[in-house]
């Protein structure tokens, strides 16, 4: 009752808290090179002015999550959410100068790395954001500016040279052509594998839906698989592939080895093929026995049952099953890189073996960037396959 | 019109139907009965071969149907069941224009059966065309169910248990008006149902099973004063003459009888009150407000503040009623009389205790 009183938010207030104490911790770290030690920066050894915008900012954030968000909290959801956006915007330049201050005409071998205190920071303004985003359902001017403006602002200082001088994109800019190359063959093994799922997957589902005999043995070998840890499964298919290409040279001429691109489609396609089996079955089992019955009973032949009545009632259960192999996918595929199937885990693991942390946020970051994007375009197009009639509206 | 011969459906050893033979014949009722698992849906669905019989055979049109292919045969016959089956994905019309649909009728044609089978149904074409089945109530879908099998306007209709799932109340309108409904069109109808109320207000014959077999195949009439054996007599049970008020409509028995505005004095009321106990109160559009009592006229300044039990829905029955309605709502209420309204709440007269026992002892006759 006192919560309702007070109208808090206690996911923006754990979001405030957590930016809070990004203070106490060090924004950049200062390295001679890329390997040695360095020297921790915080935020009251950088430019003045930004670090105290920062700390109004967040008090500012912490003060709004505590009341007004009772019925009509909107306005308070576009002041906090824009308001934590601000301090990303801010984060950023903050960061970005100061690293051009601080490599300045000094030697090429300098690094400036991002320390604890900005991801912090970068944490607690999403949570914000992710608080004001909930709220804002149904408005989706103010939504769309709370959830883009940081990036897009992001994307500008990419674009103009902001961040130049942080090691990250130092890592980057001397591998460019590189790290296109292995975000291609990422998206290749990506969108390779869970198409091969969605091929196989959706057969098996129906296949499991139509005969009792089948159900059983393809949920067991689906669930096995699934436990798989993914570095096993990837190994456990060099032997057999290696086997193969030996024994029969013309497929080693079609690119099928005991390593590389080969074995790694065939682990990630067994990996996102259990969504996939699962939601197409659960979709096509939650249809109204009763509607299929009816359409029987007026003279409907199965494939017209399947394709007019049973197919767009599946749709949005079995497209939410290629968004989850989808997203699963993105991530594993990062592990592919051990066998030698390339693809952004590359700059994970060799970050790893020269305990570069630069060099793995390379990889890392346009992971997560990837699977949020994936998430998204998966959920829009979840939406749109979602018959009328049948969402949430007619109820 | 439909005829079953010898029809026999096994699952393995079990036998759901045995041996089955009836006739419906053309425009005809009949109302398959009996209790759970004696294979009434069963044999419902061997007619448009839902269920495929393991033997026998059977007639529609003097045609075997197991030398038509299923789904022609089944756009030749409406099909409504018991969950409605409404396809939530799309609208009231195109639900209603699935047959039509298949079988290939022009855009205006449909269009206008639709109109013409929601306005059969009492609905609103213009409200109810464009809504999904998730924004309807539950009679209303079992309406739209209905009209969906009309749609082809096909000469059979088979139903299973179309007015189940719905509460008593709605259940009553929609027997009203299927049976309004099937005065006009004569289809010939095989209508599954546990409801012996229900079977013996719809049928034109009644056809008992017990066991996957056929007990007794006759009217209603002949089925309550003269069943086959014990089975059907305990079926039927020992109230067989209330039973038998379930197909006697009000109609024939409504009398006038007293009313006063609502708006009336105090001392008209009491005037009208001396020649008997009640009178029913009626608005100035003469619909059914309720009663007053000569003894809940004392120290009242207005009729409006004596008047008793308001609600229409709970006192009044329709004139599409049985007379079992009407009896049964005289017992709620511990009335001797209840009034009798049409469609519009209006008040139309009322029936009495006395009409329910002299309709009564005119059958026995």
């Amino acid at each position: 009752m006192a919560q309702r009183l007070l109208g808090r938010n206690n996911v923006a207030l754990v979001g405030s808290v957590i930016g809070l104490s990004s203070l106490f911790f060090s924004w950049l770290t200062l390295r001679p090179n890329r390997l040695a030690a360095g020297t921790h920066i915080s935020l009251w050894d950088s430019a003045g002015w930004a670090a105290t915008a920062i700390i109004i900012l967040w008090l500012a954030c912490l003060v709004s999550s505590l009341s007004g968000w009772g019925k009509s909290g909107n306005r308070r959801a576009i002041y906090l959410g824009m308001t934590a956006n601000i301090i990303v915007v801010v984060a950023l330049v903050l960061v970005g100068l100061t690293a051009t201050l601080l490599v300045g005409d000094q030697s090429p071998l300098l690094r400036v790395s991002l320390g604890a205190g900005f991801w912090i920071t970068l944490a607690g303004a999403y949570i914000a954001i992710f608080a004001a985003r909930e709220r804002l359902r149904g408005r989706g001017a103010w939504r769309n500016a709370v959830s883009w403006t940081a990036l897009a602002a992001f994307g500008i200082f990419l674009i103009t040279g902001l961040l130049q001088n942080l090691s990250i994109w130092q890592e980057f800019s001397g591998r460019e052509s590189r790290f296109l190359q292995e975000l291609g063959q990422h998206l290749f093994l990506l969108g390779g594998s869970v198409a091969t799922g969605v091929l196989l997957g959706i057969p098996l589902g129906i296949w499991a839906v139509r005969s009792k005999g089948a159900e059983r043995p393809i949920f067991f070998i689906a669930n096995i698989t699934q436990t798989v840890p993914s570095l096993a499964l990837f190994g456990f298919l060099i032997p057999p592939l290696s086997a193969l290409s030996f024994a029969f040279p013309a497929l080693r001429e079609l690119g099928i080895r005991g390593v590389g691109t080969t074995p790694a489609l065939i682990a990630l396609t067994i990996y996102s093929l259990l969504p996939i089996v699962r939601n197409t079955y659960v979709g096509l089992r939650q249809v109204d026995p009763a509607a299929v019955d009816a359409g029987l009973g007026m003279g409907m032949s199965g494939f017209q049952i399947f394709r007019k009545i049973e197919a767009p009632l599946a749709a949005p259960l079995v497209l939410q099953g290629v968004r989850i192999a989808s997203v699963q996918v993105v991530g594993l595929v990062a592990v592919a890189a051990l066998i030698g199937a390339g693809g952004l885990g590359w700059f994970i693991f060799q970050g790893i073996g020269q305990a570069a942390p630069d060099l793995i946020l390379l990889g890392a970051i346009p992971i997560i960037a990837l699977a949020l994007m994936v998430d998204a375009v998966m959920r829009a197009v979840v939406r749109l396959a979602t018959p009328k009639g049948t969402g949430k509206e007619s109820q | 019109m439909i005829r079953l011969e010898k029809v026999t459906k096994s699952y393995g050893v079990t036998v759901a139907v045995s041996e089955l033979s009836l006739e419906v014949n053309q425009g005809e009722v009949c109302m398959l009965i009996g209790p759970s698992g004696c294979g009434k849906t069963t044999t419902l669905r061997m007619v448009n071969r839902l269920t495929e019989p393991t033997s026998g055979r059977i007639f529609v049109d003097g045609q075997d149907t197991a030398h038509v292919r299923p789904e022609q045969l089944r756009r030749s016959m409406g099909y409504a069941i018991q969950g409605v089956g409404l396809f939530p994905h799309m609208t009231v019309s195109k639900n209603i224009a699935v047959v039509p649909h298949l079988l290939s009728w022009e855009k205006e044609r449909i269009a206008q059966r639709i109109e013409e089978l929601l306005s059969l149904v009492g609905l609103n074409p213009a409200e109810y065309a464009g809504k999904y089945p998730g924004q309807l109530s539950g009679g209303e879908a079992q309406r739209i169910g209905v009209a969906r099998a009309l749609a082809a306007d096909p000469p059979i209709l088979l139903m299973d248990e179309p007015f189940g799932a719905v509460d008593p109340m709605t259940r009553e309108r929609l027997q009203a008006q299927f049976l309004r409904i099937q005065r006009s069109l004569k289809k010939t109808v095989i209508m599954v149902t546990h409801d012996l109320d229900e079977a013996i207000r719809l049928a034109d014959r009644i056809a008992i099973m017990e066991a996957g077999r056929l007990v007794q195949h006759d009217t209603p009439e002949a089925v309550l004063s003269r069943p086959r054996n014990k089975f059907v007599h305990d079926f039927v049970g020992t109230d067989r003459a209330l039973k038998r008020l379930s197909r006697i409509s009000v109609s024939g028995f409504v009398r006038q009888s007293p009313s006063i505005s609502i708006s009336a004095s105090v001392e008209e009321a009491a005037a009208a009150c001396v020649r008997r106990r009640w009178v029913w109160v009626v608005d100035e559009n003469q619909r059914l407000r309720g009663w007053i009592d000569r003894d809940s006229l004392h120290e009242v300044a207005s009729v409006r503040e004596s008047i008793v039990a308001t609600d229409p829905e709970v006192i009044a029955v329709a004139e599409t009623a049985t007379l079992r309605e009407a009896l049964s709502r005289m017992l709620g209420q511990g009335l001797r009389s209840v009034p009798v309204v049409d469609d519009r709440g209006r008040l139309l007269g009322e029936v009495t205790v006395t009409d329910v026992e002299n309709a009564t002892a005119a059958r026995e006759a």
